[in-house]
């Protein structure tokens, strides 16, 4: 009984103690730093009577605003979109562009503006009808600048462009005017009004311009993490051991050894360090084209094309006074993020700066973008590949419906095929052509573009499928038409004698459908540098590589058709109708011009008599010699693009049991491999 | 814990001298726990009195009770706001410093009263939405406490509202702040600036180099880069409950349904909707509301009374006009609703413009154009409208629908700006949760043929099988495109044969050991790759001719981004079981290509060994199986797109091993690669991978053609 009474007791006191120890502990542990509950801050109070507190604004005051009366745009040099431009001029055909002409002796570069201006379809001959007059800006280091010029009119709608900073001192204030300038000055740049250019060199091309450098997607193991801009124009290239304050000429003592010449060639490193001030937006243009990752600190100076580039995409802006943070974050920044920088910088490259041609046809495009306001180009558009010259809004601006962005979008391509069969002189119905390609379960529409001169047949082959025939304007650039009747978003392009069968088409729609952006075709060429000519040609011969396939029998999107018919230059369509062979060509470039990648070929079943050699089909002889040679139009339109864009492929694509050693039962497209 | 335990084990000695004293003992045992109760007692009260200052006190205190702190007449006054003041110059980024997790901290200002030399206030001590906003900060992970750590700095002074405040006096009060120095890195938020009659577009109080947060900017205030433009909270937001409503068309095409519209503007409004009749509501005041009703919910159209904001919600588009302030608090409720605002207000930057992209969820039509709004917004596609509607309704949940939505993005603005490197995305900023998922961003999405001269490391993964290996690697070193073979000696127990006994190959060989035999050192991105395509090859694929290899390399040079593989698989769905199912018979489609021969982009190493999500590497190497599995679920999620098998099939068995298809006959084996794919599709929360009907083969392949003009002619022997 007393044991259990002391055992009792025993444990009380024990309890007793415990809760002392317990609230002492803490206590004992928080006493030795001098902040009391170091660990959760103290946060803003709860207030006993939050719930009392007033608003902000009183109930009524809230929309009950005064109502004010519109207001005239202020003066004082301040002007923005909406009070210094008229849009109303811009009414219907998007923006028109009128040269002013130029005083004085014209440079080359100015020259080199006003052709590549002439063939873009912003062209306008009429100060009248134009909403845009565009002023040359001084350029020539010896042209006197410029007084005042005609047609000034305050500056309003009249766009001031100078692709290399004016080395007099702006002689008239801009006024109403937007000004258009290299790198211009943070502080004098007006957002969403003025447009700001990339500083182009001296010798930039005109068209086309080279390639980005990046020659394959990851940086190369050794090379540089940085390079760094250097005052006198080289660059200096630093380890990822030196040390961490390799700007500013604060470390004077650490330089390494490697440092390029004078206006040497673009760097080779993961980043490039630029300085903020001004001269270094050259600097900037290097490291861009070179796809080393612009680090750009404190610029002064306005990104080019800053409205509608996302530049954090592609460069880092830093802060110079933290070179140490700057410094560290690079060298931790995780892979990913590196390679995706690198990409897009290239991806700017091509698309924007290359050539003054694309650098003037931006500038326009953004004021363009301006006047369509809801309809112009989305984010994503001008941000991704190919960008926003090549993707134009009037086709529509929903990502969707282009070819590009179904990944991004997380979108496919919309509906079956819609057959476009021309009908040439012969003018003969297709009729076998029409049931096998009705025979498609994914055939959705037939039409027949009939641009014969022959009268219409009058009956049709039953389909199931719509069959509509459109009359065409014997033209051959006609059948690449957005035509209206086209409601799906792949084009079966098909001659009237080209010759498929149902499975066929199946499967290479099947393919079309994993590439949607690509030119999915039965019968291909290939080009070939031409070193007895000193040019390019091109051949049909059967050849372990090709670069084009025939329209005569393909499938692409239907949004190449509108950008077929309006955003390349006149002359090269022209160049078309000409010398109708000459279309397959051309539609080749232009889609290779834009996806940077080959055609896909798929597999043809009987080697048909029509694959006929391209030239066959010039047919009037007499004609020919009117006519250029027809091998000759893959150089003018080399010329025209600035380029050559056709790349080539080693493979065709074929069913996955193609001519394999099992049962024919189980093949899905066995009659592919009929002899 | 650890003294009672000591106190237990002295136990024992005390218990036989308390037996002789039992009174005494008696005693001093509950003296004792009575103390210890009194002491506990104490304890739990004593925090309170020693720490005035802690939040224990401050939790009780009441808004009425804060300091008051008078202001002289001639204390000084901050300059007036510098126009010229960007990040590099006015912005003390030193206080920010380094900082691992990219997060600058901000410092609040305890709550003071200010009163001038008569005692009369200078303000409302703190209205509602400034006491919620600084709540939300120093909730957030940007709050400190110690203001020397501090990056910026929010005063408690409320300026939300420039009507409730007296602007010299105010200023006043910033200039005494502790850290004031000129404004340097002060954060001020006001959603109502300016006054009678003209209306400031920007807070009036002097505020020199602060940083100011406004509801409101013009074009001529706004300083780009430096200031924070923000929407104007609307109380609705939190009193009224409005179920969302998804896009499509509604009853009314255009609404407007702001009171206080100037005449002038009313005109135009009233002209387009007699024009253009049913399709156009223009919504005012009502003027005739019995006693109680709120009249601001309710808006009428001549007799005809309507709920507000839920009449918005009929419209596709509503109009948000300029009142004498250009940010107007319609614009929240007008997002909230789905409807698309339609901004006529010249020269108003459009809040948060910075981050925000409000060409997706607006139209800007220039007050001179407003009689031509109607044919501009019908000039715009029924499908882009739709997206708007969405896009303006995440606008409102994500950046407008609280206090603490606009405060933290503010704040993540400015962040954004000081940590450049770590800042949110165009497309984490703008796009809506549902686009977010479904979207790929390739990481290889440069359309880029890489240079054939760069050539290819295969990586040949081994346990013990040296004969093999032997025979693979001279097999390989045949390719003319490879540059450099890489052995991954898996077998910690054994030794690699001696560099002597190795093929003679014209290319460099390495050896790797690894220290654990684990699957996934076959994906490790080791040092020695130095090249961008890899060709993962297992240790007894010996029939793989040398041209197949070659060509595999040409087609991954056109397909950089994808897996180029030999034996292809394909993941089917089981009706009856409700799962997904493994497949290795011949079928007319693929999804997957084994890795036991393999062409792939050396990124994919990286990704494999420290971005696989969930616990799916641990999985592979705890199953010794799947690898290849793993590797091709991870490479058509983050790419969405399908691999691309090469050459047609063979039997791909050597004679002397019975690994890899020998197993893969195995049933049990063809169940474990079934679980294999249901695990991963789980842990991916999706199926990633793409079936396709195609396979790659050389142009001329099987085409009656000379074969010995092929480029590849030995392709498909068996």
């Amino acid at each position: 009984m007393q044991s259990w009474r002391r055992k009792a007791l025993w444990l009380a006191l024990l309890a007793s103690w415990l809760l002392v120890l317990l609230r002492v502990f803490p206590l004992l542990r928080l006493a030795v730093p001098a902040r009391p509950w170091a660990g959760a801050p103290q946060g803003w109070p709860r207030w006993l009577d939050a719930e009392l507190l007033q608003s902000f604004s009183r109930a009524g005051e809230l929309p009950e605003d005064d109502p004010q009366p519109p207001h005239a745009p202020r003066g004082g040099g301040h002007c923005d979109w909406g009070a210094c431009f008229n849009v109303s001029k811009c009414r219907g055909g998007g923006l028109k562009v009128f040269v002013s002409p130029v005083a004085g002796p014209i440079s080359d570069t100015q020259r080199g503006i006003l052709a590549s201006i002439e063939s873009s379809s912003y062209h306008s001959v009429s100060p009248d009808e134009a909403c845009l007059l565009l002023l040359l800006g001084p350029e020539a280091p010896a042209g006197e600048c410029s007084p005042v010029p005609q047609q000034w009119n305050g500056g309003k709608n009249q766009l001031v462009l100078s692709l290399h900073p004016a080395l007099c001192p702006q002689t008239f204030p801009p006024g109403q005017a937007m000004v258009a300038k290299a790198s211009p000055a943070v502080d004098t740049f007006r957002p969403g009004f003025d447009v700001a250019l990339p500083l182009l060199p001296e010798a930039h091309p005109l068209r086309g311009g080279a390639p980005g450098q990046l020659r394959q997607h990851s940086p190369h193991p050794g090379v540089p993490l940085l390079a760094l801009a250097e005052e006198r124009g080289g660059w200096r290239v630093a380890g990822a051991d030196s040390p961490a304050c390799p700007w500013d000429g604060r470390c004077e003592q650490n330089r390494g050894p490697e440092q390029t010449p004078l206006g040497a060639t673009l760097p080779n490193a993961t980043f490039c360090i630029i300085p903020g001030h001004r001269p270094e937006a050259l600097h900037f243009f290097q490291a861009l084209q070179a796809g080393c990752i612009p680090v750009l600190l404190s610029p002064r100076w306005e990104l080019p094309f800053s409205e509608v580039i996302d530049w954090t995409k592609a460069a880092i802006v830093a802060d110079k006074r933290l070179p140490f943070q700057v410094l560290a974050a690079l060298q931790e920044m995780p892979p990913t993020r590196v390679l995706a920088l690198r990409q897009q910088t290239q991806f700017l490259w091509d698309a924007y700066f290359s050539s003054v041609e694309k650098v003037i046809h931006t500038t326009l495009e953004i004021i363009q973008d301006r006047i369509f306001g809801a309809s112009a180009h989305p984010s994503l558009l001008w941000n991704s590949p190919p960008g926003a010259l090549l993707a134009l809004p009037t086709f529509s601006t929903s990502p969707s419906d282009f070819p590009f962005y179904h990944l991004q979008r997380g979108s496919r391509p919309v509906g079956g095929f819609s057959a476009l069969i021309w009908v040439g002189a012969p003018g003969q119905p297709p009729l076998k052509l029409i049931q096998a390609v009705a025979g498609s379960q994914h055939c959705a529409q037939i039409l027949v573009l009939w641009s014969s001169e022959k009268p219409l047949p009058p009956r049709w082959p039953k389909t199931t499928v719509p069959l509509t025939v459109l009359a065409g304007q014997r033209k051959v650039s006609d059948r690449f038409f957005p035509h209206r009747a086209i409601s799906t978003d792949a084009i079966l392009s098909l001659d009237a004698h080209s010759s498929l069968t149902t499975s066929e088409v199946d499967f290479a729609f099947g393919v079309w459908q994993s590439f949607p952006e690509r030119m999915v075709g039965f019968l291909t060429w290939s080009h070939f540098w031409d070193e007895a000519q000193g040019g390019w040609g091109y051949t049909a011969e059967r050849a372990n590589e090709f670069s084009m396939v025939l329209t005569s029998a393909a499938f692409y999107h239907r949004y190449y058709h509108t950008l077929f018919t309006h955003s390349l230059p006149k002359v090269l369509r022209t160049l078309a109708d000409e010398a109708p062979t000459c279309v397959d060509v051309l539609m080749n470039f232009l889609v290779a011009a834009v996806t940077k990648l080959p055609p896909i070929k798929v597999p043809y079943g009987k080697q048909h008599p029509e694959a006929r050699p391209p030239l066959v089909r010039i047919q009037a002889p007499g004609a020919s010699e009117q006519q250029p040679p027809a091998q000759d139009c893959i150089n003018q339109m080399a010329a025209e693009f600035g380029y050559m864009p056709l790349v080539s492929s080693r493979l065709r694509l074929d069913p996955v049991l193609f001519k394999d050693p099992v049962s024919v039962l189980r093949k899905k497209y066995r009659s592919l491999e009929k002899p | 814990m650890c003294a009672s335990v000591k106190y237990n084990i002295r136990g024992p000695a005390l218990i036989p001298r308390m037996k002789t004293k039992h009174r005494i003992y008696y005693i001093t045992l509950f003296s004792i726990v009575l103390l210890g109760l009194i002491a506990t007692g104490m304890f739990q009260f004593w925090p309170h009195s020693i720490e005035s200052s802690s939040d224990w006190n401050v939790e009780k205190r009441s808004v009425r009770d804060v300091p008051v702190v008078r202001l002289p007449a001639d204390s000084p006054i901050p300059e007036r706001g510098d126009l010229s003041c960007r990040m590099h110059t006015c912005f003390d980024v030193y206080r920010c410093g380094f900082n691992p997790k990219n997060k600058i901290k901000v410092y609040i200002y305890s709550l003071k009263k200010y009163v001038d030399d008569f005692g009369v206030p200078v303000s409302n001590t703190i209205s509602r939405e400034y006491n919620e906003l600084l709540m939300a900060i120093s909730d957030s992970d940007y709050y400190t406490d110690d203001i020397n750590r501090a990056c910026l700095f929010v005063p408690s002074i409320d300026v939300l509202n420039q009507n409730t405040l007296r602007i010299k006096e105010t200023a006043q009060a910033l200039a005494q702040l502790s850290r004031w120095d000129r404004g340097t890195n002060h954060l001020l938020f006001n959603m109502l600036p300016g006054g009678p009659p003209d209306y400031n577009t920007a807070l009036d109080v002097p505020r020199d180099r602060a940083l100011l947060a406004g509801g409101g900017f013009s074009t001529w205030t706004y300083r780009q880069g430096y200031d924070v433009s923000i929407p104007v909270y609307s109380p609705l937001s939190a009193e009224v409950d409005l179920p969302e409503k998804g896009p499509g068309p509604r009853r009314y095409f255009l609404l407007s349904s702001q009171m206080a519209v100037h005449p002038e503007y009313r005109e135009d409004l009233e002209a387009i909707q007699a024009k253009h009749g049913e399709s156009v509501l223009v919504l005012d005041k009502c003027t005739n509301l019995s006693e109680g009703v709120l009249s601001v919910r309710k808006r009428c159209r001549e007799h005809q009374v309507y709920d507000y904001p839920q009449v918005l919600q009929e419209a596709t588009f509503c109009v948000v006009l300029r009142g004498a302030r250009l940010g107007q608090a319609v614009l929240s409720d007008v997002l909230r609703a789905g409807c698309v605002p339609v901004v006529i207000a010249d020269s108003y930057i459009l809040p948060f413009s910075e981050v925000l992209d409000w060409k997706r969820a607006s139209v800007v039509v220039p007050e001179e154009k407003m009689s031509d709004v109607y044919s501009i917004l019908q000039s715009i596609p029924q499908r882009q409208i739709e997206e708007m509607q969405r896009q303006a309704r995440w606008f409102w949940e994500a950046y407008f629908q609280s206090i603490k939505a606009i405060a933290l993005a503010t704040l993540q603005i400015i962040n954004d700006r000081i940590y450049p490197y770590a800042a949110l995305s165009y497309e984490e900023w703008n796009d809506p949760p549902n686009v977010k998922w479904g979207s790929v961003s390739n990481p290889l999405f440069l359309p880029l043929i890489p240079p054939q001269s760069q050539g290819f490391t295969a990586i040949v993964l081994t346990y013990d099988r040296v004969e093999s290996l032997f025979r693979v690697i001279t097999e390989v070193s045949k390719v003319p495109s490879l540059s450099k073979l890489l052995v991954v000696w898996n077998n910690q127990n054994k030794n690699p044969p001696e560099d002597s006994l190795w093929p003679k190959i014209r290319v460099p060989l390495k050896v790797v050991r690894t220290a654990e035999n684990k699957l996934s050192n076959r994906f490790f991105p080791y040092d020695e790759i130095e090249t961008e395509a890899v060709l993962a090859i297992d240790d007894d694929i010996i029939m793989l001719t040398s041209d197949e290899l070659q060509f595999g390399y040409e087609v991954w040079r056109e397909f950089p981004d994808r897996l180029v593989g030999y034996p292809g698989r394909l993941h089917l769905w089981d009706h009856e079981m409700s799962k997904w199912k493994y497949e290795s018979e011949w079928t007319n489609e693929v999804s997957m290509v084994l890795t036991g021969a393999a062409f792939y982009h050396k990124y994919f190493n990286y990704l494999y060994t420290y971005k696989m999500p969930g616990d799916i590497k641990n999985w592979v190497d705890a199953h010794m199986n799947c690898e290849d599995i793993a590797m091709n679920f991870l490479v058509a999620n983050v790419t969405g797109k399908a691999v691309i098998k090469v050459t047609p099939r063979k039997k791909f068995k050597c004679p002397e091993c019975t690994a890899i298809d020998g197993l893969s006959l195995d049933q049990t084996h063809m169940v474990e690669r079934s679980e294999c794919i249901n695990k991963f599709a789980s842990v991916f929360g999706t199926m990633p991978l793409k079936v396709v009907e195609h396979r790659a083969d050389p142009v001329l392949y099987k085409d009656d053609f000379p074969e010995k003009l092929k480029s590849f002619p030995n392709i498909g022997s068996l």
